[in-house]
């Protein structure tokens, strides 16, 4: 009676249904892919604090799906580290909310808002027009392809 | 790092729990489920506080400072080098552990004779002219490149910034998510951002990264070429060629610590993954292309 009692205890702990894990959109933007791979073509595109609810891993890559979409992303847009004194990854997890929120709370905008009115010799143009630029996915496929790199 | 292990180390939330339960005289018996949510609470948010900068943060920081390299370093505004740079830049980032920053990579070219390039903090980095002059083929620019992206993953810049400006940043900034700044608090990160900048830009332009950082991002360098496809000796003849440029100079990226020479030996000593070279040549024929 005892025994079966255990068994019937632990068997409902291993049976319930897993809570759906979310995590969140760590950098500005990024994208689900119908792949797991970089180029692979983009489902859906994703910004900051997005929730994504996790359905698997698959190397560096989740699989996630948000607004009815499914599909990848890599880790390094949804995960937070922590970093120990030496400066090198110490732990690397799925973003919480309660992370994404709480991040950029000091270092933000309006900070450096502030820190523009400093009387600091500054150029936030040229910084604009850097950050502005990108190049395009295609762009870089075809780079690698013809350099005789390795595809991401 | 930031915050410091011992901060980290003090802020466990076992040992706050334990100090909050002594300090406040409070006996076990006394302890009933509303008090316990109290203190949980309590302890959650100084844990948080004792967060390390987020990389959101950190994105601001690198702004900052490149803000202030290229107010003396003014863009080199070439079209086709730019996006030959960012090419190779971009190619190099997505072989890496950190393929994504909260910002993404940027790579831009600084208008100097200096040979020179900084890694500012979130991935923005910036090559000097001088630069693009003194590497001999594709190979050599994506190992200064993939050096510079080394001191990003690793965060060597924002290590440059005094604890105690983030700890005194951490303590205005609070736990509570939803807290708006008033105008002294803001005023009040202002000026420690102004002075976790002035830490990052002496680090970057002035003194150089330690022996260790510069080991290390040599290191992750070597391994970030191997898996883009690039041959990790470019990083070899990059750095003969510095040590041959640099001899006497003690500017720029000259100050450095190790030296050259102390590089050049530790890169020859770690181990590198072989790689197919066959494609050197055609990627070299690009970088004069390009270049020419």
């Amino acid at each position: 009676m005892k025994t079966n009692l255990i068994v019937i205890l632990l068997s409902s702990l291993f049976c319930l249904p897993a809570a759906a894990e979310t995590i969140q959109v760590t950098t500005r933007e990024n994208a689900i892919r119908s792949d797991c791979r970089f180029f692979a073509p983009v489902k859906l595109k994703v910004a900051l604090g997005d929730p994504l609810t996790v359905k698997g891993r698959k190397g560096d890559w989740y699989l996630v799906s948000a607004k009815g979409v499914s599909g990848c992303i890599h880790k390094s847009a949804v995960e937070s580290r922590s970093f120990s004194s030496a400066g090198r990854k110490a732990s690397a997890g799925g973003a919480s909310a309660d992370e994404v929120s709480l991040a950029g709370k000091g270092f933000n905008p309006q900070v450096e808002a502030g820190y523009r009115t400093s009387g600091k010799s500054l150029n936030y143009a040229a910084v604009d027009e850097i950050v502005k630029y990108s190049v395009g996915e295609k762009s870089l496929e075809t780079f690698v392809l013809q350099g005789g790199l390795v595809q991401p | 790092m930031i915050p410091n292990r011992s901060l980290q180390n003090v802020c466990h939330p076992g040992l706050i729990l334990l100090a909050m339960l002594a300090l406040s005289g409070c006996k076990v018996s006394d302890l009933t489920p509303e008090r316990i949510s109290a203190i949980t609470s309590s302890v959650q948010s100084i844990g948080k506080a004792a967060r390390p900068m987020g990389e959101d943060e950190e994105y601001y920081v690198g702004r900052a400072v490149a803000a202030r390299i290229t107010s003396t370093y003014p863009l080199y505004r070439n079209a086709r080098l730019t996006e030959y740079v960012n090419l190779i830049g971009q190619t190099i980032a997505l072989h890496t552990d950190k393929p994504t920053t909260f910002g993404g990579y940027h790579f831009a070219l600084l208008d100097s004779p200096e040979v020179n390039a900084f890694a500012c903090p979130g991935g923005i980095i910036l090559v000097t002219r001088g630069m693009l002059d003194s590497v001999k083929g594709e190979d050599e620019l994506a190992a200064v490149l993939a050096h510079e992206i080394g001191h990003i993953i690793h965060r060597d810049g924002i290590a440059a910034i005094q604890s105690s400006r983030w700890s005194e940043a951490l303590l205005v900034i609070g736990s509570n998510a939803a807290r708006e700044f008033g105008p002294k608090d803001t005023a009040k990160l202002v000026s420690l951002f102004e002075g976790s900048i002035d830490d990052v830009f002496k680090t970057l332009v002035v003194n150089g990264y330690g022996r260790e950082q510069e080991k290390a991002a040599d290191a992750a360098a070597l391994a970030y070429l191997a898996a883009a496809g690039y041959d990790p000796q470019g990083l070899t003849g990059y750095l003969n060629r510095l040590e041959q440029g640099g001899k006497g100079s003690k500017s720029g990226i000259f100050t450095t610590h190790p030296g050259t020479e102390e590089r050049l030996e530790h890169v020859r000593q770690t181990a590198v993954t072989s790689v197919d070279t066959s494609a050197v040549p055609k990627r070299s024929r690009r970088f004069a292309d390009m270049t020419r």
